[in-house]
């Protein structure tokens, strides 16, 4: 909302200087945005909040500065000379649509010149940015910024009838605006008509046919309310914001409109002569009492924290245009108000609580009163997440944060987790991006490509982030089932990858057993996938994209990934582990090279080997397959790997270990027809 | 053999020893010294070993220190010959092929993102000052982004052009409910103070979204970190001093706050934050008063309880802390960007 110094001082003499009614009126909610000079003016520029549409006019500004400074408030009478004629022998106004126009007000004068503005007229306009046209609609946009009720002037001649019909507009009817453009007005909008075609955009703006020219000799003058909400959808909907329609949108002062209609009146008699009709029509509902308020003062240091005196709450409120109650009085801990028609915000006795606080000051409420302590405690996940990065840090990982809604061909190139189509936001969040992802890999495959662009040797990344998996038929309609995931993308093979995700299981719960199976998932290698879950439950996938995909994701290196539910390892983990106690005695290694058939998988063999080996088996490590048809045989396979050897009553003797491999051997002899390879 | 002797076969020794060991310019010198002088079977330092058990018992023990201190400097001055044919000598060795100034073999570590690190300093330092950590969805219904944060239908801030609604399926029978990206942190509050009875001290944050045109300043996608204190007898002045401490934990400084007057629906009276910061006064975030609604909303009495909430955006504050002028680098993740925290 701009301002202008020289207006202002019309209703109250600015006896401070600039800044300090910059400075002061910021901390009482007009926000500052900037000072110009216009002229010989200054038009300071505040930020209105869309409580106060009273701050949308001159009068309200100086109201503000009154009250902060204690300063007179001067606001015009508005009584023009009327004629003899009545209004009502001149125009009929009806309201066919009060849900969307609650008051309509006309007033007609007959007779004006129509010409150029006075110069104080045109030099407070252009203070405040609005260019000059003639003095009628001059005045009509002086009074609305004086005020802040827009106004509309209709060449009464133009108008059929003549008639004023507020309704909803016909099937396809149209209006040319003053802005010369043509729009298609939609059922759901408040139209001015007159007895044929509609006149105006209500509360938006008006019609070019009707639009005061310098051949007017009458003047209708509107002056109404209309619906906020009717108004911002359709001013949105026509793409036409005006400074009509953003006062109406915040609604207008009720009893201000008739104020506002004679004030604009007495101004076009003043710079445009002419004579006004007797009285005015005013059709609609007539404004409310507006209910009584009781501030309880004890609820100004229970919610302030701040004692304030009663005469001085009492002077702020009234100040205000507030009204004390006869039987406010009576009562000495409490203050009965009614509150302006201005003031639409003003209907709880929190609002009041604000207001003498705002005016009071906040800089009156102390930074250092001490606030009880309570304790807090880390969340499990938080801590599960902490762990995840550290481990993730250490493995040489960088956290990425990608956007949480990807576009059709990234949800649909991975769907590891649901099959149902992902959610769609009606407005894409950002260039195509609408489906909420199902899967954070895309995401990392799209950051991915943003570093090999700029030729980043090495693209490790991370993210823990959220998924969106659509509402199923068995949980019913719903919101969607959100779930924190770990994704990786790496530019390491797929045995090094699993070998992170491993990592992060174990750091989480270091006696943990993955279950491992082919992953089927379209976009990874078969022959280096896997699913992994941990205690039943599905916890991650990992493999190497498929060449294919890495250029369908426009990549230029292979990348593996992986994605790693977050939910089971919180359930899982064991943030404080208990102390086993260690054996004092050295370790003993054997390395095993057994031969098994090419069916036989590693986790069997594990499984058999831990059964087998007894309390002494501290570690047991996979190394590697060999397969070697010449010496192995065809479908056969050599498993390496490594026992780690160690006794709690002593120091193990090569004997007593070879024994424990041995066992160990015969087991998987027995179990899976294995055998020891020959050195 | 008196206890003389024997000392002056051993520094004879020692001098012998260290000159051969000084001199050997290659390996094989070195090592003919060492079995020379240090051998076990008959280096000539076994051999002085063995006049030991000549001395007479009372002058033994220093006879025995006297041997180790010798047998200690050959050696040490085989270990000075070796070093420096290997070019590890000290600075008096003479030109050697090491070059101190070659850099190491550095592990690659990773970084967490900087959003990450500052919501990982902003949970600690409110962690400290009491409040506990909460979640909630990121996809929500509109009684809870809205209705019960005191937002009308009629409200500006539910315009389906402010908000990311999702088109919902047909598929549910019934009636289906709205559901749109968060816009707020807030929603966390109401959940939080749906399921608990008060009092309540928690900080809720996460993704929020919101329809702005990404540019230096803005991203459709966002970080918020609220917190809210609920309780008999919260004022305004809990809320100011509250701030205070989490700015001076944060800053490490002893800054200032300020409230302007400003306009949430879901606070009463409502406020910008500012703080004092190098002689001026930044912006921190919005915060007020519960407002009243918003407790009916819960099912809590605002003739009982009082509370204060807080927002804060950690872009920004994050953004400040580490100079970036363009919050979309927060979203490209180009590794040179995150190697830089």
């Amino acid at each position: 909302m701009l301002v202008s110094w020289n207006w202002l001082q019309e209703y109250v003499p600015l006896s401070m200087r600039v800044e300090e009614l910059e400075e002061r009126l910021m901390m009482a909610g007009l926000n500052h945005e900037s000072t110009q000079r216009v002229g010989q003016d200054l038009a300071i520029d505040l930020e209105v909040t869309s409580n106060r549409p009273d701050c949308l006019g001159h009068v309200g500004i100086a109201r503000e500065i009154a009250v902060l400074w204690d300063l007179p408030l001067a606001v015009p009478a508005a009584q023009p000379a009327e004629g003899r004629t009545s209004v009502a022998d001149l125009v009929r106004v009806q309201i066919d649509c009060p849900d969307l126009c609650p008051r309509y007000t006309a007033r007609v004068l007959r007779g004006v010149r129509v010409g150029p503005s006075p110069d104080w007229l045109v030099q407070r306009l252009a203070a405040v940015g609005i260019p000059a046209i003639n003095n009628v609609v001059d005045v009509s946009n002086y009074v609305m910024m004086e005020c802040g009720q827009p106004l509309h002037t209709f060449d009464y001649a133009k108008l059929r009838g003549p008639e004023i019909i507020v309704r909803r507009p016909a099937p396809g009817e149209t209006i040319t605006a003053i802005d010369h453009k043509t729009y298609r007005l939609e059922p759901g909008m408040c139209v001015i008509a007159d007895a044929e075609v509609p006149v105006a955009i209500g509360g938006v703006m008006g019609g070019a046919e009707t639009e005061v020219s310098r051949s007017t000799r009458d003047v209708l003058v509107e002056a109404a309310e209309f619906d906020p909400v009717s108004i911002r959808t359709t001013a949105r909907g026509l793409g036409l914001h005006s400074t009509s329609s953003y006062r109406f949108e915040r609604r207008v002062d009720p009893a201000g409109v008739d104020w506002a209609s004679r004030r604009c009146c007495e101004l076009i008699l003043e710079t445009a002569g002419g004579e006004l009709a007797c009285g005015a029509l005013d059709v609609g509902r007539p404004p409310e009492a507006r209910q009584p308020i009781v501030l309880r003062l004890a609820q100004l240091p229970r919610i302030l924290g701040i004692q304030i005196e009663p005469e001085r709450v009492r002077k702020i409120l009234l100040a205000l245009g507030n009204v004390e109650t006869p039987a406010s009085l009576a009562c000495e801990e409490t203050l009965t108000v009614i509150p302006p028609s201005w003031r639409p915000d003003l209907t709880r006795e929190i609002d009041l609580v604000e207001e003498v606080a705002r005016i009071h000051g906040y800089d009156r409420i102390p930074e250092d009163v001490s606030v009880p302590m309570a304790p807090s405690s880390r969340l499990r996940e938080d801590r599960v997440m902490e762990k995840i990065r550290q481990v993730l840090v250490a493995a040489g990982f960088d956290e990425a944060i990608t956007l949480s809604v990807v576009d059709e061909a990234a949800a649909r190139a991975m769907r590891p987790w649901t099959d149902a189509e992902p959610l769609q936001s009606l407005t894409p969040v950002i260039r195509g991006a609408d489906r909420l992802r199902t899967s954070l890999v895309p995401s990392l495959l799209a950051a991915r490509r943003t570093n090999e662009a700029l030729a980043n040797p090495e693209i490790e990344l991370f993210e823990i982030a959220k998924v969106y998996l659509p509402a199923t038929r068995e949980r019913g309609p719903g919101l969607p089932d959100e779930q924190w995931m770990l994704g990786l993308t790496s530019g390491r093979d797929y045995a090094a990858v699993r070998g992170v995700v491993e990592a992060v299981v174990a750091a989480l719960n270091r006696s943990a057993t993955l279950e491992a199976e082919e992953s089927q998932i379209e976009l990874l290698d078969p022959q280096a996938s896997c699913r992994l879950r941990i205690a039943g439950q599905p916890l991650a996938y990992v493999g190497r994209v498929r060449p294919e995909a890495i250029k369908q994701f426009d990549l230029r290196g292979p990348t593996c990934v992986a994605e790693v539910r977050i939910a089971p390892l919180v359930a899982k983990a064991d943030l404080v582990p208990a102390y086993d106690p260690l054996s004092p005695y050295p370790a003993v290694s054997r390395d095993v090279n057994l031969v098994v058939a090419e069916a036989v998988r590693w986790a069997r063999v594990a499984v058999t080997v831990r059964q087998s080996a007894g309390p002494e088996l501290e570690d047991l490590a996979y190394r590697d397959t060999y397969r070697d048809p010449q010496r192995l045989g065809p479908d056969k396979k050599s498993l390496l790997f490594t026992l780690t050897l160690r006794s709690k009553e002593g120091t193990l003797t090569n004997a007593q270990a070879d024994e424990v491999r041995n066992r160990i051997v015969a087991a998987c002899r027995q179990e899976f027809a294995a055998e020891l390879r020959a050195g | 053999m008196i206890l003389k002797d024997f000392l002056a076969e051993l520094d004879a020794l020692a001098r012998e020893a260290t000159a051969a060991l000084q001199a050997a310019g290659d390996p094989a010198a070195i090592e003919a010294a060492r079995i020379q002088f240090l051998g076990m079977k008959s280096g000539r330092l076994r051999g002085v070993q063995k006049g030991l058990a000549g001395i007479p018992p009372a002058d033994r023990p220093s006879a025995g220190k006297r041997f180790n201190e010798v047998k200690h400097a050959i050696e040490a001055a085989l270990e000075a010959a070796q070093a420096r044919l290997a070019g590890a000598a000290g600075p008096h060795a003479g030109p050697t092929r090491f070059d101190p100034t070659v850099p190491g073999h550095r592990p690659r570590t990773g970084h967490v993102h900087p959003i990450s690190q500052t919501i990982e300093d902003l949970k600690d330092i409110m962690g400290r000052l009491g409040f506990t950590v909460a979640y909630g969805p990121e996809v929500e219904d509109e009684w809870h982004n809205f209705e019960a944060l005191n937002i009308p239908l009629e409200h500006p801030a539910r315009d389906p052009l402010d908000n990311f609604y999702l088109a919902t399926a047909a598929a549910g029978a019934g009636h289906t409910k709205a559901m749109l990206l968060r816009s707020q942190t807030s929603t966390v509050q109401i959940r939080v103070m749906e399921r608990v009875r008060p009092p309540v001290r928690i900080i809720s944050l996460g993704r929020v979204y919101r329809p702005d045109d990404a540019d230096a300043t803005h991203y459709p996608m966002f970080h918020q970190i609220e917190g809210l204190l609920v309780d008999r007898r919260v004022t305004m002045a809990d809320l100011k001093s509250v701030l205070r401490l989490f700015a001076r934990s944060f800053f490490q400084d002893d800054v200032h706050i300020r409230f302007r007057p400003s306009f949430f629906p879901f606070t009463e009276p409502s406020v910008e934050v500012d703080m004092s910061w190098h002689g001026r006064w930044i912006e921190m975030g919005g915060a007020g008063m519960v407002d009243p609604n918003v407790f009916r909303a819960v099912g809590y009495d605002p003739e009982e309880v009082s509370g204060f909430a807080f927002g804060l955006g950690i872009e920004r504050i994050c953004a400040r802390r580490h100079n970036v002028t363009d919050i979309r680098e927060f979203f490209k993740n180009d590794v040179r960007f995150l190697h830089q925290f």
